[in-house]
């Protein structure tokens, strides 16, 4: 199927000097920016020159590296592996065997864009540092390098299970499941959890506050000394516009993060798996085989389930850190989308008989003393030394009923049901979450007992799958013992392969 | 709560009981205690030429010291008997802990690689660990602590070839 000649080492197109140059720039910037911001104001001259100097030198010296990183960095196909080298000082090179891709995704950051060229990245279940990156190809050379790749590893596949020939069809004739509009995505956007992305946000600018601390605050320090006396006796009047701007930073950096990374939005569900391309000025396009999902989990927050919008996490194989990057969020999903997407990677979900299991009270209690009774009993404690008048605790007992309340709406939320295919639980009552894993993807089990459920015969049980682990707390020893029984039987009797 | 469902009857599933566990050797329990009481030996070092050289009352660290030290020997020698492993045809298995007990099984058919190791106290009372590792865990997903070196060598072995056979 391929004209690709990929028997001979093969280059990037030759505008990747341009893609390579502006990486290096960016790299560079981030380093010289720290020089730059210390001498800020005054005048900087090392060895005779000033900025202009100095970045003339640097930019021809990165010119010239790049363009020595170009002509450095092959591609080619060798016996059953697809091989990487590059280093201008330092060879290296890349083996990944066609058995081992996980996916093959493309990306274009907005310099990629502008030039009409296309970064293709190689995803392997093994370390980053095994990933191929190939960050210029051109368009329609990236396409096809993309499909021989991918039929190479079905063909791999194959091999050992199925002996039927099976032809990659391009994405581009398909429809999608789901495409998110504009409008759609604003509310995506409006629908977040503003407190986390605010929280983010306050981070990111805390952390490049305190990293230029010397230059940037030392200087007001003595004048920010003064206001604090004043700031502290209007603080209670500031509070409000405080809490309100900082809602309207996070209702907005949520609307603009959410444009940007989700605009024009189109996810499919094809033959091999799921599909999805995004981004407005970073254009990204994942896709990941069915065998390859160790887990789906579906979640949702109070104003996403007034609209019914839902969004999928598709749980990948490998460990907590790499994980967390590949975590793949298909966002606004209506019901129906999503039972389609549900039903074609858990095909026998419905209509199986399942046994249901929920958590002792004793979730109960325990939620409503460490999160209700206990901060309840510390501030009446500091309420009753320093002496302060009765109806500064009355606060305290709608606090108690709203704890007790949203613990026994989460205690209830809680449910594990399993059949002879998969193990499905559900959890959460503000921010409902389902996740469902079959069986036979199920990595070890374990169960665990603390002294206090020692007493009530209660046992914690963990499912680990090769995507992160998952817990159940508070089972009845006899139901858990069975349970963890039953589920080595099934992982034991079972020849699926898991990825 | 029953797995009622099921096809097949749950009394024809294999059971994991408390016969298929092996106690772990005795040494293990000693190796334990010696651990603990060395680092409590170098805190009282610590302690005792404070006591000495400054002016610090030698109850304020004998006593509590002493009473860890019998915290340590209670909780050991009662633990003990919750420690053990299991090694069946399909799945190796590995439990311990008296305040906080937990068990863990682990399917041949997961397991990703299995390595044998040995510290310094280890050799000293000829003790090993046999970890098991399968994918998606950061750190080993099952030890099996408190075994001879050359049990430890032959069950590392066992395992090795009959997760091989699942490949």
């Amino acid at each position: 199927m391929s004209k690709l000649d990929l028997i001979e080492p093969q280059r990037q197109a030759p505008l990747g000097v341009a893609i390579i140059f502006f990486k290096n720039l960016r790299r560079a910037l981030n380093f010289v920016l720290a020089v730059i911001v210390v001498n800020l104001g005054t005048g900087f001259e090392v060895l005779g020159m000033g900025y202009s100097g100095w970045g003339i030198i640097l930019s021809v010296f990165f010119l010239i590296y790049s363009f020595l990183q170009y002509r450095k960095f092959y591609f080619y196909v060798s016996g059953d592996n697809f091989v990487i080298e590059k280093g201008v000082l330092r060879q290296e090179k890349i083996n990944v065997p066609f058995s081992r891709i996980q996916s093959v995704n493309t990306r274009q950051n907005i310099i990629q864009r502008l030039l009409n060229l296309v970064g293709l990245k190689v995803d392997t279940a093994g370390s980053i540092a095994q990933e191929i990156d190939i960050p210029a190809l051109s368009k329609d050379y990236a396409e096809e390098l993309r499909n021989y790749l991918m039929q190479k590893r079905y063909e791999f596949v194959e091999d050992e299970t199925l002996e039927q020939e099976k032809v990659l069809k391009p994405l581009s004739g398909q429809k999608p499941l789901l495409s998110l509009s504009l409008s759609d995505l604003l509310k995506v956007g409006f629908t977040q959890n503003h407190l986390r992305s605010g929280l983010i946000l306050f981070a990111i600018v805390n952390g490049y506050i305190w990293q230029f601390e010397e230059y940037l605050i030392k200087p007001f320090e003595p004048y920010l000394e003064e206001t604090a006396k004043n700031l502290l006796t209007t603080w209670f009047l500031l509070l409000p516009f405080a809490v309100a701007a900082f809602l309207i930073i996070s209702v907005l950096t949520s609307l603009v993060s959410t444009v940007l990374r989700y605009y024009g939005f189109s996810f499919y569900l094809t033959e091999e798996g799921l599909e999805m391309e995004s981004g407005l000025f970073n254009r990204n396009s994942y896709n990941v085989p069915y065998e390859k999902i160790q887990y789906f989990r579906w979640e949702s927050n109070p104003l996403r389930r007034i609209i019914g919008y839902r969004t999928l996490k598709v749980k990948q194989a490998g460990n907590q850190a790499i994980n967390e990057r590949k975590l793949i969020g298909i966002p606004g999903l209506k019901s129906r989308p999503l039972l389609k997407v549900i039903q074609k990677q858990y095909p026998d979900r419905k209509g199986t008989k399942y046994s249901y299991y929920q958590p002792h009270k004793l979730l109960f209690l325990q939620r409503l003393f460490w999160l209700g009774l206990l901060p309840s009993l510390v501030v009446s404690a500091i309420l009753f030394t320093q002496n302060f008048l009765w109806y500064f605790y009355l606060p305290i007992a709608p606090f108690l009923i709203l704890v007790a309340f949203l613990s026994y709406k989460y205690w209830r939320s809680i449910g594990l049901r399993v059949n002879a295919n998969y193990v499905e639980l559900r959890r959460g009552y503000v921010f409902p979450k389902r996740m469902v894993i079959p069986n036979y993807k199920l990595q070890n089990l374990s169960l665990s007992q603390s002294f206090l459920q020692g007493f009530r015969k209660l046992q914690s049980f963990h499912f680990h799958s090769a995507a992160g682990t998952i817990s159940m707390a508070h089972l009845p020893d006899k139901a858990s013992r069975e349970l963890y029984d039953y589920l080595a039987y099934c992982i034991e009797s079972s020849n699926a392969k898991w990825m | 709560m029953l797995l009622e469902n099921l096809k097949l009857e749950i009394d024809a599933i294999p059971r994991l009981e408390e016969r298929d566990f092996v106690d772990l050797e005795r040494d293990y329990l000693y190796y334990r205690i010696t651990g603990k009481v060395l680092f409590l030996m170098l805190l009282s070092g610590v302690g005792a030429s404070v006591s000495l050289f400054g002016k610090l009352y030698f109850g304020y660290w004998l006593y509590p010291i002493l009473g860890i030290l019998f915290l340590v020997f209670t909780v050991e020698l009662i633990g003990f008997k919750y420690r053990g492993y299991a090694v069946r045809s399909k799945d190796v298995s590995f439990r311990s802990g008296w305040l906080y007990h937990r068990m863990t099984t682990v399917p041949l058919n997961r397991v990703q690689h299995c390595e044998f190791t040995q510290g310094p106290l280890g050799r000293l009372f000829d003790l090993a660990t046999v970890k098991v590792f399968t994918a998606g865990g950061n750190s080993s997903d099952l030890d099996i602590r408190g075994l001879r070196k050359e049990n430890a060598i032959k069950l590392r072995d066992h395992i090795t070839t009959l997760s091989a056979d699942y490949e």
